[in-house]
């Protein structure tokens, strides 16, 4: 009695599962490129303070002229440019998050449609190849939370002046790091992966 | 329809706003996936999108405290059994705008980052959220500085349940920092204090005067007062007095306990100190705050021998004291029982500017204990209030407290607790002032119609005694003062002490005999002090006391 409301939903569910597999990639490659990026960061900060702790006219550097500034100057650049990239990475990052959040929008959209023609014993029920409809939905929102993380507050919140948050940086991105909820999404990518090929 | 048993989260659930319940309840309440339910617990409720138990089991909840009220952040709920009824589907439209507050985690996330960016973190992590007016959100699972979003008020016609989505305007009316949201939270739930309305209006004065109005105060060029030490004897209600007061005037409070700051290694207590008073001005920044200092004389003893730990301590207090800035916005109150060990230069103006004394509860005010003590007590209607505070002079607020859980424990439980009660737990607990003290004497009742002859005598005694305490307002309205002393003397065996031991009795007064052997001992200013002590101990307990020396 529920099979013609069923359909869409599955092919919709289906759709955003290959696309969560599509973005789960472009996610963990662009996160990949990223972890280099955070550790010369760490680095950077760590020779400008190297550098403002250093007596340079107790050294035989001395006899250069503005040598101090010059090499803060230089470090500075090195930081900004370490920023941007990081940035451009940051939008990738976004990107993908928008189009799993769109995805997952549109099929609760079709769900709130299609809602009181699907009882709940409908919802529940499940066979061995296709998860129940209330699995699935979850799943996504699982996931869709997942990606929503906040890794742009770190750089956001990272200030030139502050050398130890800069320092500690690379170590606060790798504690946002969650391998277990990442599992979790290839988990659920598993469990739905004879649902998605069955076309 | 049977109960619901209340479980805790599943950690997968943790941040998603979901309640699983069983799949029979939902169609029962005509809920489908992810629709918005109101869930009433005792001290709060909880906003939640329901979905099915992955087991399909009946009979359980379990909820995600994303969005609940504000009661329940620091006190979940646990191991209830809930009534179906108590889960409400609510309706949530979407929103066209929220006020909220944003509660960050500290004071320097607060300080550098720029409203803007707030409002751009705050209004991701709201997205996709059922809100609730009036309720916290908890966004901890974010990972992130902010910790709790307050929503003000939503616009909306009716209801008071939406959902937010990227159109929804989000306005931050104000940024607090963890600690101070905690504080303002706990100063909602104060219990009422009998009694001390008086002392409590002029403390609360007192604090809010310069931590509402410091403009004000330095236009007029004065310094407002920064020290307030409460003295009184143990357990009137000095600490609880504080708390409550700081509570209602909305400031953050920053106790110390004397005995918490002293350490074993040299200059650690000093350390401790300058840590604290550095923790009441960061909170300071914030709002008003008040840093309190219970025990005080534990922490700030009479500076005695040259070379004592302690004096360095004092000295550290005495110096931060002096060093507060009139910019910082704090006041320190300090509490104590023995104010005469306290070292004299804390006294002086500029450090506790004022000394409030809290005394032994009088008459009146004993009644408005009682009365508070058991309006939270299954009292049966024949119990007398006045008579039992006219019966228990010399208690204090912990006595009376004492009093009240004893005589509730005399009467069987579940039932009401009787006068009579009351009269045995009098037997029991005694004014706490006068526990383990010299002077203190048990006494059998003995009643004038035990003393044979004698009655000029009685009657005499009673004028003196038992009059002043029976009719103070005929003795005013005479223009009389009350006799301070009476002077008994006759041959031994004339039933002089037996008398003595009527008048206490009917008068149902604290009664302290000391007799002169007591008193005596070898050494120069031994006695004399001995004395002191039991007059004191007759002043904290007055208006009603016989003291007997023979």
């Amino acid at each position: 009695m529920s099979k013609p409301a069923l359909l869409p939903l599955h092919q919709a569910l289906r759709r955003s599962f290959q696309s969560v597999e599509m973005n789960q990639k472009v996610w963990s490659g662009v996160l990949a490129d990223c972890s280099p990026l955070m550790e010369s960061l760490g680095n950077l900060a760590e020779q400008s303070r190297a550098l403002s702790n250093v007596q340079l006219s107790n050294t035989p550097l001395r006899v250069f002229p503005d040598l101090k500034d010059r090499l803060r100057f230089k470090l500075l650049r090195a930081t900004d440019t370490v920023l941007g990239q990081l940035n451009d990475k940051m939008c990738s990052l976004q990107s993908v998050r928008e189009s799993i959040s769109n995805q997952v929008a549109a099929v609760f959209q079709l769900y709130e449609q299609h809602r009181d023609s699907l009882d709940l014993p409908a919802v529940t029920e499940c066979s061995a190849t296709v998860p129940s409809l209330s699995d699935m939905l979850e799943w996504l929102q699982d996931a869709e939370r997942h990606y929503r993380q906040q890794r742009k507050t770190l750089l956001q919140t990272l200030r030139a002046d502050d050398l130890s948050l800069l320092e500690s940086a690379p170590k606060r991105w790798k504690s946002l790091e969650c391998p277990s909820a990442e599992d979790s999404v290839t988990d659920t990518l598993y469990k739905v992966s004879f649902f998605t090929a069955a076309q | 329809m049977t109960s619901l048993r209340l479980l805790s989260v599943d950690p997968s659930d943790r941040g998603s706003q979901r309640c699983r319940l069983g799949p029979g309840l939902m169609s029962a309440l005509g809920l489908g996936l992810g629709s918005p339910v109101l869930v009433s617990v005792p001290g709060g409720s909880c906003l939640c999108t329901a979905w099915p138990r992955p087991d399909l089991a009946e009979g359980f909840l379990q909820m995600d405290l994303k969005c609940s009220s504000a009661g329940l952040i620091s006190h979940p709920p646990a191991c209830l059994t809930l009534d179906p009824g108590q889960l409400t589907p609510v309706p949530c439209p979407r929103l066209k705008g929220v006020k909220i507050t944003v509660v960050v985690r500290s004071v320097d996330f607060k300080k550098h980052t720029s409203p803007r960016l707030v409002h751009e973190l705050v209004k991701d992590m709201l997205k996709g959220l059922c809100v609730h007016t009036e309720h916290v959100i908890n966004l901890g699972d974010f990972d992130t500085d902010i910790k709790y979003v307050v929503i003000e008020s939503t616009k909306m016609e009716s209801g008071s349940a939406g959902l937010i989505t990227s159109k929804t305007s989000v306005e931050i009316a104000d940024i607090q920092t963890v600690r101070h949201y905690r504080g303002q939270l706990q100063g909602q739930r104060t219990v009422p204090l009998g009694g001390l309305e008086e002392v409590s209006a002029s403390l609360k004065e007192m604090l809010q005067l310069p931590l509402l109005y410091p403009n004000t105060l330095s236009s007029l060029g004065l310094s407002c007062p920064r020290g307030v030490l409460l003295m009184g004897p143990p357990g009137v209600g000095k600490t609880v007095l504080v708390r409550k007061v700081v509570g209602e005037v909305g400031a953050s409070l920053v106790v110390i306990r004397g005995p918490e700051v002293v350490g074993s290694r040299p200059g650690e207590s000093e350390e401790k100190l300058r840590a604290v008073f550095e923790r009441a001005r960061s909170a300071a920044e914030e709002g008003p705050c008040v840093l309190f200092l219970d025990e005080l004389d534990s922490l700030c003893p009479r500076r005695t021998s040259l070379s004592a730990p302690e004096n360095r301590l004092v000295a550290q207090l005495l110096t931060l004291m002096d060093g507060m800035n009139r910019s910082d916005r704090f006041l320190i109150v300090g509490a104590t029982n023995r104010p005469d060990s306290l070292d004299p230069a804390l006294r002086r103006p500029g450090r506790f500017d004022r000394e409030v004394i809290i005394g032994a509860p009088t008459l009146l005010q004993r009644k408005d204990i009682l009365s508070v003590l058991c309006a939270r007590m299954p009292v049966c209607p024949s119990v007398d209030l006045a008579e039992l505070a006219r019966n228990t002079t010399g208690y204090v607020g912990a006595d009376l407290s004492a009093l009240c859980r004893e005589a509730a424990m005399n009467g069987s439980g579940g039932q009401e607790v009787a006068m009579k009660y009351f009269q045995e737990a009098l037997k029991l607990v005694r004014p706490s002032c006068l526990r383990s003290s010299l002077g203190r004497t048990e006494l059998s009742p003995v009643l004038w119609e035990q003393i044979g002859g004698l009655d000029d005598v009685k009657l005499k005694l009673q004028q003196s005694i038992e009059w002043p305490m029976r009719y103070p307002e005929a003795f005013v309205r005479l223009g009389l003062s009350r006799p301070r002393g009476v002077l008994l003397y006759g041959p031994p065996g004339c039933a002089k002490t037996t008398l003595v031991k009527a008048a206490a009795a009917s008068s149902h007064c604290a009664f302290l005999s000391v007799s002169g052997a007591d008193l005596y001992s070898p050494y120069v200013g031994d006695s004399e002090k001995a004395l002191a002590q039991v007059l004191a101990l007759q002043s904290a307990t007055t208006p009603a006391n016989v003291c007997v020396i023979h």
